[in-house]
């Protein structure tokens, strides 16, 4: 990267955010980073129990009838991303970078490499060993079970949703739908791969911001905390039509 | 049609000039390599339009399908549709990122390849040729004279390369 010019990244700490209200905080950030209202940033946060498709809409991989998803206390989401299926959820760890790809010279490809290194990065400060996805498996495997998950949306360069890191959310939920589309292999957790005791999520979230930040050549992160954000966010729910 | 590859990042590594890259060396790092076609024009996203008569045909440029990763899905609007230069009008999938394709120009799509619904890998294997996207009417052929030529394209991506 060129020397010595100073490149921050913003990490927005969320806390818990319904699926709708983080997507409407995303198309107005993307807006916004695409006027340079705002630098490159990065959400952090978690969801309640959500799932959610693609942009290809492979709903074959929901096993359930979307009723009964609901009924297990869920909300179903349609989106604009790649990727297939997935399950959100506490104690799961959201990451939505909103960058602008030109900026720092990455393609999708590379863009998409970065996040499943972040997350690798991460694995391993819990002794963990974990590894990018073959081809057509993005997203980061310990052995053949899968802890961290990809989608992304790419628009003019700039970035939307992201990479979903399982801290220890209950992975019962997985087992009404294919995740991403992949079947006979399991999901897993950092809880369940670590030997070693997991700090509060906080921390971790902390640490893949940071990973992120380093992959993606920025020099520095500056943090906003829930309480700066807290009326963004509520101003995108308001604001929905 | 004449070919250019850039590689001036290479030529300086190997300390040849660029101009001699025209004879090929019989190895590339695909890196560095990208293959532009002389006669196409290009916009700063990575599109490529052959403007022939009354039709343009577009597509992504062999440097765009080389950083987007292998295509797995594309979609396309219908025949019909109305597009906008420097708007999206459709989208590709690859490595779990959705993204935006930009039209280069303004004009009526007239036909899009529905080979990519069964074999998007096409725009990987053959980004001008048998990876085309779409055909176009050309609405304001004057917005050709502001898009770059191969030339220019090539500076283009060596200059978002040396980040």
């Amino acid at each position: 990267m060129s020397g010595g010019a100073r490149r921050v990244l913003e990490a927005w700490k969320l806390g818990l955010v319904r699926y709708g209200d983080a997507l409407r905080l995303q198309e107005r950030l993307v807006a916004d980073r695409r006027a340079g209202r705002v630098s490159d940033l990065v959400l952090s946060l978690q969801h309640p129990p959500t799932y959610t498709l693609g942009k290809r809409r492979t709903d074959h991989n929901l096993l359930l009838p979307e009723v009964e998803l609901r009924g297990l206390g869920a909300e179903i989401h349609r989106t604009e991303r790649g990727g297939d299926v997935t399950f959100h959820g506490p104690r799961q760890a959201v990451l939505y970078p909103i960058l602008s790809l030109r900026t720092i010279g990455l393609g999708a490809r590379r863009y998409v490499e970065g996040l499943e290194s972040a997350m690798i990065e991460v694995a391993a400060l819990y002794g963990v060993k974990a590894r990018p996805g073959a081809a057509g498996e993005t997203g980061v495997w310990v052995g053949d079970r899968k802890i961290g998950a990809i989608g992304v949306r790419i628009s003019s360069g700039f970035t939307c949703h992201g990479l979903a890191f399982n801290i220890d959310p209950d992975l019962g939920y997985f087992k009404h739908i294919v995740p991403c589309g992949i079947a006979d292999k399991e999901v897993t957790s950092l809880r369940r791969e670590a030997a070693v005791e997991l700090p509060p999520d906080e921390a971790i979230h902390d640490q893949l911001v940071q990973s992120l930040a380093r992959t993606f050549f920025f020099s520095d992160v500056e943090v906003k905390d829930e309480s700066e954000c807290a009326d963004m966010v509520c101003l995108s729910a308001a604001t929905q039509s | 049609m004449a070919l250019r590859l850039w590689a001036s990042s290479a030529a300086n590594a190997l300390k040849i000039s660029s101009s001699a890259a025209r004879a090929a060396p019989a190895y590339s790092i695909s890196r560095y390599f990208s293959t532009v076609l002389d006669g196409l024009k290009y916009s700063s996203s990575h599109e490529w339009v052959k403007h022939d008569g009354s039709v343009a045909t577009i597509g992504i440029t062999d440097h765009a399908q080389d950083s987007l990763g292998e295509l797995v899905y594309v979609e396309l609007p219908t025949a019909g549709t109305q597009v906008s230069q420097g708007e999206a009008f459709g989208n590709v999938e690859s490595v779990k990122a959705t993204s935006d394709v930009n039209s280069p120009i303004s004009g009526e799509i007239v036909e899009v390849n529905a080979a990519l619904n069964e074999k998007a890998v096409l725009i990987n294997e053959s980004p001008y040729g048998d990876g085309w996207m779409i055909k176009v009417k050309p609405s304001n052929p004057s917005e050709l004279d502001a898009l770059l030529d191969a030339g220019k394209y090539t500076k283009h991506c060596e200059e978002e390369h040396a980040h």
